[in-house]
């Protein structure tokens, strides 16, 4: 009972943040500074290991695919199969936890140490709210970055796909005959399918690790524990949500 | 790192990201943002298949637009295209759906039309020509299947005596060679006659050889036959390219072998046939005339020969071949 | 020099406003069934420095949050310049300052961003004029060398100086300070003690010091409280404080170190 008090508590606490900061976005201007940085460290920073990641994600794909389907000479949709793969799932999923563990983990523990050595309460006697600085910005830079890091994936992953077809002897498909097995089945369509999923992963996971935060009590012990919560809170958000978001955009 | 520097990063990341956006947007629609000028077509189908949006639209295979929409309007469907406006499309000319593989994306195809034709203006419908998909192709072949079955087995039928106990035609030439036994007998005793009177002189052919004024006109008449004899080669020719075009599937014959109709034709034509020599048997009509006329014997004779000629060569490529050779090129 | 002790001087501006006083009338606070404070009733006057002491977990830091409106009273009420502390407007119209125990300092940002960041948010001057401001509080605290380093550089009494520092950047009309001179030792509490003082003595800023510091208690305050157990016990100058009559007052102000009979055993568990 207790446990459900606390999910429904933390439901309402991240939700109430979002309108939170929705209503805080009209000072973005006096923010651009925070935002900034904050793109840099979810875009820009990010991008690395979501190419690496994606490029192997796109090539295991690949490998996969042509070996369960060379037994049935499938191997022409290879190109679709990891195509539409990446767009509308594997990118999306792939960023947002890569979002979660790389950027989400960092802004809770950077939260949770303000709100442990009582910075932010320092901002509220200053009169300046938490949220407008602390989450607003964060929130807006996600939801710029986030598709361009999903459609970094998406491509990297294709091309992944492509050279593992293309240099694997059991399936050897050259890259034109993959990317127009790849065009044909897919619509633009389904990649903004995969960019919206990826900006409702974004936004959800910035939000939960920035409410985990934001609510620790107690001593610098309790970061680690905000930490810790907040990942795991968010990998469960992002599959929970992708269910939805897949169901709802079908 | 100062503030620009990570300004500048950030913007060139997102600008990146715009671009890729836009690459792959040019990929999966062909780059409908920057490209929309043209006009647009309306074609109406009962189905559109597997088309979708974006698909292509070809004229003599050059691509020339895309499906803008694809629509259900009342009771069929609509296709809207659009078309790029450097084209003009004749208002005669017509659109099939086209698959492009077994399992793969159609296009529309539209065919040039004829040049005095006017041209359709924009939001005009165009004339449209439903084509068989694969199913449905696969129906009719299993439906030719059965029906190349019935037909024939009702060629057998008709050749060796139907179960409906119709007698068929081997037995019905075999009754006609047994039936006018007696008359070929007394053909062959008139023959022997008409021989003998040759060797006396008598009637046209004795003197025919006897006087040197007819002479000249016998050969001419030969020439004639052989004129004939030529014809009659030229048929065979001409026979040898309907089982051609059988072969192929054209044609009357190519219907032949799968209208039972036909089939009746030919059945009553091998009726006429037996009448026509039961009336030659009792020297009646034309040929009887020609038996009985010695005159016209040696004529006759060689005119025979070329018949026999003719059947010979018929002999290979009867009908019966031709359905054989329909049924390998099927299967 | 106006020594009026009813007007504010701005240290930046040097423009006059009216001192702000704080009145709380039974305050009680419970966290759960714990109750920190039990009926807590007491005035600061204009432009004076009232030194709230007592014992550790008495509830000291507790009231000063009801002040600042960090936290809600469970009943009672706490106004600050006539308005409702628990209110927003209140922290809008009356600029209130909070030097945190631990100073507080916004670990990413350097000292000179720290200053900076109360007028940026706020909108107030342009970046020189800020510049101008921060430049001028860290004169005051003698920090002018420490403007581009950041806090985890500082020593613990130079935090706490440029916690001093940044709330002085807000030109406060109500300063609160949390155990300023805990974690210090004697000399950088004198020395604190001296900026506090000296602040109030310039700018006649109304002060609020939350400590167990006897001596900064017994030198700078103009009045004196003492919380113990979530009640108010004694109120009045620090004069009176030399000879105390309650022993439980006594006992904190001049504790004997008894080893034959020490205090730990006697504790409640």
């Amino acid at each position: 009972m207790r446990q459900l008090n606390n999910i429904l508590e933390g439901f309402g606490s991240t939700v109430l943040l979002l309108f939170r900061s929705i209503g805080y976005l009209p000072t973005l201007p006096r923010q651009f500074g925070r935002f900034i940085e904050q793109c840099y460290l979810i875009g820009y920073t990010t991008l690395p290991i979501v190419a690496i990641l994606s490029f192997f994600i796109g090539s295991v794909l690949a490998l996969q695919a042509g070996y369960s389907m060379q037994n049935f000479g499938a191997k022409q949709f290879i190109g679709s199969l990891v195509g539409l793969s990446m767009a509308r799932e594997l990118g999306p999923v792939m960023v947002a936890i890569l979002l979660t563990g790389r950027v989400g983990s960092a802004i809770t523990a950077e939260l949770a140490s303000m709100k442990v050595y009582q910075e932010v309460d320092a901002l509220q006697t200053m009169n300046i709210p938490p949220v407008r600085m602390l989450v607003m910005p964060r929130l807006v830079a996600a939801v710029v970055m986030v598709p361009v890091l999903a459609i970094i994936a998406n491509l990297v992953g294709w091309f992944g796909g492509a050279i593992i077809s293309k240099y694997t002897h059991f399936i050897a498909i050259d890259p034109p005959a993959y990317f127009s097995a790849l065009r044909r089945f897919m619509e633009f369509k389904d990649i903004l399918n995969g960019l919206i999923k990826a900006e409702v992963f974004g936004v959800g996971v910035i939000l939960v690790c920035c409410n985990i935060g934001l609510n620790t009590r107690g001593g610098p012990r309790e970061i680690g524990a905000s930490v810790t919560r907040a990942v795991v809170t968010s990998l469960i958000l992002i599959l929970v949500l992708d269910y939805f978001v897949t169901k709802a955009l079908m | 790192m100062n503030n620009f520097q990570q300004t500048a990063r950030v913007g060139l990341f997102f600008i990146l990201g715009l671009a890729l956006t836009w690459v792959t947007f040019e990929t999966l629609r062909g780059g409908k943002v920057f490209k929309d000028q043209g006009y647009n077509l309306i074609a109406g189908f009962t189905t559109l298949k597997e088309l979708k949006d974006g698909d292509e639209v070809r004229m003599a295979g050059v691509k020339i637009g895309e499906v803008e929409r694809t629509r259900l309007a009342g009771r069929r469907a609509e296709a809207v295209l659009r078309i790029d406006h450097r084209v003009r499309i004749k208002s005669d000319a017509a659109a099939t759906i086209v698959m492009a593989g077994l399992i793969g994306t159609n296009y529309i195809s539209i065919d040039l039309g004829t040049d005095a034709a006017p041209d359709l203006p924009d939001g005009a419908e165009i004339k449209t020509q439903a084509t068989a998909d694969l199913n449905s192709v696969m129906s009719q072949i299993g439906d030719l299947g059965k029906k190349l079955e019935t037909a024939i087995g009702d060629l057998s039928g008709a050749l060796s005596g139907g179960k409906d106990g119709k007698t068929g035609i081997i037995a019905k030439v075999d009754l006609l060679i047994t039936e006018n036994r007696e008359n070929i007998g007394k053909a062959t005793a008139n023959l022997q006659e008409i021989t003998a009177k040759v060797n006396k002189g008598e009637g046209t052919l004795g003197r025919l050889i006897n006087d040197p004024k007819l002479h000249d006109e016998l050969v001419t008449t030969l020439d004639e036959i052989k004129k004939g004899a030529g014809e009659a080669k030229n048929f065979i020719a001409n026979a040898q390219k309907i089982v051609d075009q059988v072969k192929a599937g054209q044609g009357a014959i190519g219907a032949l072998v799968f209208d039972q109709k036909a089939g009746e034709d030919v059945k009553a034509s091998i009726a006429n046939l037996r009448a026509v020599s039961d009336k030659i048997a009792r020297g009646e009509g034309t040929l009887g005339k020609l038996l009985s006329d010695e005159s016209l014997f040696r004529d006759a004779q060689s005119i025979m020969k070329k018949a026999d000629r003719a059947l010979d060569g018929l002999d290979d490529t009867g009908p019966i071949t031709a359905v054989g050779v329909v049924y390998q090129g099927l299967f | 020099m106006s020594t009026a002790s009813d007007v504010t001087r701005n240290p930046f501006t040097q423009t006059e406003s009216p001192a702000v006083g704080v009145t709380i009338e039974g305050l009680s606070k419970s966290f759960g069934k714990f109750e920190v404070l039990k009926d807590v009733s007491f005035a600061v006057k204009p432009g004076e420095i009232f030194v709230l002491m007592g014992p550790s977990g008495s509830g000291k830091s507790v009231l000063l949050k009801h002040i600042v409106g960090l936290e809600l009273p469970t009943a009672g009420k706490v106004t600050v310049d006539r308005r409702d502390a628990a209110a927003e407007e209140t922290r809008e119209s009356v600029r209130m300052a909070l030097v945190f125990q631990a100073g507080a300092l916004f670990n990413s940002m350097t000292v000179y961003d720290n200053l900076a960041l109360y007028p940026r948010e706020h909108r107030i001057g342009n970046e020189a004029s800020i510049r101008e401001k921060v430049m001028h509080a860290l004169q005051i605290l003698s920090l002018e060398n420490a403007a581009q380093k950041y806090p985890s550089e500082l020593s613990g009494g130079m935090k706490k100086r440029v916690a001093i520092a940044r709330a002085l950047v807000m030109e406060p009309q109500l300063m609160l300070y949390d155990e300023p001179t805990s974690e210090l030792d004697p000399v950088m509490s004198a020395t604190i003690s001296e900026i506090i003082a000296t602040l109030k003595d310039q700018y006649h800023v109304t002060t609020i010091v939350v400590s167990h510091d006897r001596d900064l208690a017994l030198n700078i305050a103009d009045r004196v409280g003492i919380l113990m157990g979530g009640r108010l016990v004694f109120l009045g100058p620090p004069s009176e404080l030399k000879e105390p009559k309650d022993p439980r007052v006594a006992d904190f102000l001049h504790p004997r170190i008894d080893l034959q009979n020490p205090r730990f055993k006697q504790l409640e568990t």
